[in-house]
């Protein structure tokens, strides 16, 4: 590689758009083999899920009716997770990494539809969006007010991977807060996410109750 | 359904229901910053693996809000940059950074940038395309426009590191050397003074080896040769065994409100204290003064503690006090600054002041050489304030044709008696390389919109070097923000391939540039930085990692101090008014910093007043002109000029002076900077420093009067109708906030002497 690739590398926030264009085009084959070849682990038939209760929480119980919001792309979050079993986490991977779950980059979702489904218009839409290097412009679904301050890590540690929690449960708790995004096509708020609905739940799971702890 | 809860709801709820009731309106969604269904999510297109979003990525750059150049870091979050703190890498600064320094978020992020090239028709500044703006300027410096490039001239801020390299090589390519290099807050005199009798210009200061320090208008812990450093040596100084420091100005500095003795000098008369000091030094503490000039101990003999108090305002206990303390603690420190600079005999006071230094034997003990930086041609190109005097004469004179401006806002803070702005008008084709729309910019033909610092690339070689000699490197930390905005040294290298440069043809761009340099290094440099693993690559990217790159080099042979003739004077006596100290403000600066928030937020350090500008008078002063108070509006009349703004009583002031601080009373800059408070630039006399031609900006004589008084509503136009002081009172009011002990009680029961 030569240096200045180097140096744009690690430069994620200056990247500059053409030397990244050019590498994802060269490496796109290996890529796409390797997606093609994780997503057919996912379709496969999975084990009958366990229906025994999450260990150690009280899931809240709060529902809400959000408004429909329209989205560049009519993403059916129920083909993805009911019917091929995907984890929530393949794709919203930075959820147990950092405060955010991260909308997922539309490299991964060529990842396996440069192959899988391409005679859909929701599929040729996205790839539009590809072919002209641009993300699709996502409408904002969960939202907090900026002095709330939610951390996904937290909640995925506290719930799941410090719980002793299967991680191929894990919608099950991220159920807690969005609902059965399972069923749904474009994703709707369907739990209140206000400061009462927090409260109980920590009060209930034992959360911390400091002022700080949320707004910092 | 309207969820939202107004804050007097709120309280209605509390009022009412009480407080149960209002923990259930918890359940009530807000919607006061959330945007569901409003804002975009927008994610990678093809994530980088160590982006995560919601978790920072640090890069090191360097400030570039003042000159001198500290080492930052910077934190990155989904491609924003979002917070400043010093790097810990650099020599300067080790890892601290100032208030001001943090603010280069608002001078990134400020709403008033200049996002596209402008070119002045019909005497409008209207937009344009960058390859309109570029034909322009090969129209008028082309290798074809016919320019002379003895008519060309540069006006640039302090500059160094590789985009001083190119500024030359563009001077050199149009065959012009009228590059006037001007910083309105400097220490040219001190410079001057060093150099002639340390044979160097930017000699490294021990403050934190000193064991006492005398300052004469020196303010090291704010504008004076570098804050940061000056801080962190000043805190190492009163570490144990605590060194003493003492200030001894006509209005107090923020140095001399740390100081363990503050001296009120009458404005003008700070060689002549010096001259008191040395005097002492030798007829009580038998100080060899043979060492220098006859005509200098001639005067040092002439002025003994009695004379010498009865010229400065300066108690000869005092006098005497501080000869003692300078001759019982030594190593110490003799400094001076602008109050002792800015005067027509500046140079005299301040090689008094330098004079003394030698008397005591700081030289090679506190005073130390800087030099031995490899490469001269990176060296900083340090301002002065004569370069805008220069500048104007050879502006009367229709020297010029074209006329370049960088990082300089000389319609601002040249003296309005220099008729700068009307000379510009007039003259010669202006181009302003800049990213606002200050006074300068507006009298431009042709407006050239950067970089902010935080998108670009440079390298910045500190004036004086710190205990190792290094190069401070400045990398973009996220992309610009405007693409028609361009890089600095992107700007320069065009205009070098415009003119057809054949060195500079092959570099693309400045990172190419830059990256070619630094990889042509010698190669005991790049060893030790990689320790000779890896090449060029790996020697590039952990330069970028650090930030800075550091040299070993051999340490400098000792200054030997050569004493220089000089004649003291004290300015003249009274009767022509008060003199007008327009002093620096550490926030504001020369008023660059005028359009950050942030920095109009922070309360000055002596008044703590803000969002203004204020006169800073004696009590005894505010009783002579008819019991003003703080607040009361004063009309301050020079014979150039009169401003009109809010007194600040205040003890630390001579009461022959009036000060206000420079900074404020922008015409233009932006929202945040225009129409607030004065300028007291405008109203400075011209006079200059005899030997150095440095502006005497100290010596302006005003005359006050109280116009109106503080209860009566009065807007300056800048929407304030009073003074803000953020300060409550400058005393505890018997709160023992800090518990102070008397000096005479500490001698008593302490045993010693305060």
């Amino acid at each position: 590689m030569s240096v200045t690739g180097l140096l744009f590398s690690g430069h994620s926030s200056c990247t500059r758009a053409d030397t990244v264009v050019d590498r994802g085009i060269r490496r796109l084959p290996v890529l796409v083999t390797l997606f093609v070849l994780c997503a057919f682990a996912f379709f496969l038939p999975q084990p009958a899920q366990a229906q025994s209760p999450i260990p150690n929480a009280v899931p809240p119980t709060d529902t809400y009716s959000g408004p429909r919001v329209e989205q560049p792309i009519e993403f059916p979050h129920d083909v993805h997770v009911e019917q091929n079993g995907i984890n929530c986490m393949y794709c919203h991977t930075y959820a147990r990494r950092s405060k955010v779950a991260g909308i997922p980059p539309t490299s991964k979702c060529m990842g396996c539809h440069l192959v899988i489904a391409t005679d859909k218009p929701r599929i040729q839409k996205l790839t539009e969006y590809w072919e002209k290097r641009e993300p699709p412009p996502w409408n904002k679904v969960h939202d907090l007010p900026d002095f709330v301050h939610f951390n996904h890590e937290k909640h995925i540690d506290r719930f799941v991977l410090g719980n002793d929690f299967p991680v191929e449960r894990v919608k099950e708790v991220c159920a807690f807060c969005h609902g059965e995004v399972k069923n749904m096509t474009v994703a709707e708020k369907s739990r209140p996410l206000t400061m009462g609905f927090c409260q109980r739940c920590h009060q209930a799971n034992e959360g911390p109750f400091d002022c700080w702890k949320c707004h910092k | 359904m309207n969820l939202e809860m107004k804050r007097r709801e709120f309280l209605k709820v509390m009022g009412w229901t009480g407080a149960g009731l209002a923990v259930a309106a918890c359940d009530r969604p807000s919607f006061i910053t959330s945007r569901e269904g409003r804002n975009h999510v927008v994610s990678y297109l093809e994530p980088e693996e160590f982006a995560i979003p919601g978790v920072g990525v640090t890069y090191a750059s360097t400030c570039q809000q003042c000159p001198s150049a500290c080492g930052v870091n910077a934190r990155v979050r989904e491609g924003r940059v979002l917070k400043l703190e010093g790097n810990l890498n650099s020599p300067l600064n080790k890892g601290k950074l100032c208030a001001v320094g943090q603010a280069s978020l608002q001078n990134h992020y400020n709403p008033d940038r200049i996002t596209k090239p402008r070119v002045r028709r019909d005497g409008r500044l209207v937009e344009i395309g960058w390859d309109d703006a570029l034909a322009l300027l090969r129209e008028k410096i082309g290798p074809d426009a016919g320019l002379n490039g003895k008519r060309f001239a540069w006006m640039t801020d302090t500059i160094s590191g590789h985009q001083a390299v190119l500024v030359d090589a563009l001077m050199e390519s149009l065959g012009s050397n009228n590059h006037y290099v001007y910083e309105p807050i400097n220490s040219a005199v001190w410079r001057a003074v060093c150099r002639d009798m340390l044979g160097d210009e930017n000699p490294r200061l021990g403050i934190e080896k000193a064991r006492v320090v005398l300052s004469f208008g020196a303010d090291f812990l704010s504008t004076w040769g570098g804050a940061v450093s000056g801080s962190a040596r000043y805190a190492e100084f009163r570490n144990a065994p605590r060194g003493v420091l003492i200030a001894a100005e006509s209005k107090m500095t923020q140095t001399g409100a740390n100081a363990d003795l503050w001296v009120p000098v009458r404005p003008g008369s700070e060689g002549v204290l010096a001259l008191g000091i040395a005097n002492v030094l030798a007829s009580s503490h038998g100080r060899d003064l043979s060492a220098l000039p006859a005509s200098v101990r001639a005067q040092i003999d002439a002025h003994d503690a009695a004379k010498v108090a009865g010229i400065t305002g300066t108690s000869e206990e005092h006098i005497k006090r501080i000869a003692e303390l300078l001759h019982e603690r030594s190593p110490s420190l003799v400094l001076a600054g602008a109050s002792a600079e800015g005067h027509e005999h500046g140079y005299d006071s301040v090689a008094a002041a330098m004079t003394l230094n030698l008397i005591l034997g700081n030289v090679g003990r506190t005073i130390e050489s800087s030099a031995g930086f490899p490469f001269p041609q990176l060296r900083a190109r340090s301002g002065n304030g004569r370069s805008v005097i220069d500048f104007a004469q050879a502006l009367e004179e229709k020297r010029f044709d074209v006329v370049f401006f960088k990082g300089v806002n000389p319609a601002f803070t040249a003296p309005a008696a220099l008729r700068l702005n009307e000379l510009l008008a007039g003259g010669p084709f202006k181009v302003a390389l800049t990213q606002f729309e200050d006074e300068t910019t507006l009298l431009a033909d042709l407006v050239l919109p950067l970089y902010s610092s935080l998108e670009d690339w440079g390298t910045h070689v500190p004036s004086i070097q710190p205990e190792r000699n290094f190069i401070s490197i400045q990398q973009p930390v996220m992309e610009p923000l405007y693409p028609e905005t361009r890089g600095f040294g992107d700007l320069v290298l065009s205009l070098l391939h415009m003119r057809g440069d054949k060195d500079y043809a092959g570099y693309e761009d400045y990172y190419a540039y830059l990256q070619h340099a630094f990889v042509a290094l010698p190669a005991d440099v790049k060893n030790s930085v990689t320790k000779g693993v890896g090449g060029d690559a790996a020697f590039w990217s952990a330069v970028m990692q650090q930030g800075v790159l550091e040299f070993n080099t051999a340490t400098p042979a000792a200054l030997v101090a050569k004493p220089v003739a000089f004649e003291v004077q004290a300015a003249a006596a009274e009767g022509n008014g008060y003199f007008l100290l327009p002093s620096a403000n550490p926030n504001l600066w020369d008023g660059r910093h005028a359009n950050l928030p942030w920095i109009q937020e922070l309360p000055d350090t002596i008044s703590k007043a803000v969002w203004d500008s204020w006169a800073e008078i004696h009590p005894k002063t505010a009783a002579k002109l008819g019991d003003v108070k703080t607040g009361d509006v004063l009309r301050i009349a020079s014979e150039h000029g009169t401003l009109e703004v809010r007194a600040f009583v205040y003890r630390g002031m001579h009461p022959d002076a009036i000060a206000i601080p420079v900074g404020q009373g922008h015409t233009a800059y932006g929202r945040y900077a225009k129409g607030r408070g004065v300028n007291p630039y405008a109203i400075l006399a011209t006079a200059q420093d005899r030997k150095t031609g440095e502006p005497a900006h100290h010596m302006t004589r005003v005359n006050a009067s109280v116009i109106r008084r503080a209860d009566v509503t009065w807007n300056n136009g800048s929407g304030m109708d009073r003074l803000v002081v953020q300060g409550g009172s400058s005393t505890q009011v018997g709160r023992k906030l800090v518990v102070t002990v008397s000096a005479d009680q500490f001698e008593r029961t302490e045993g010693g002497r305060a």
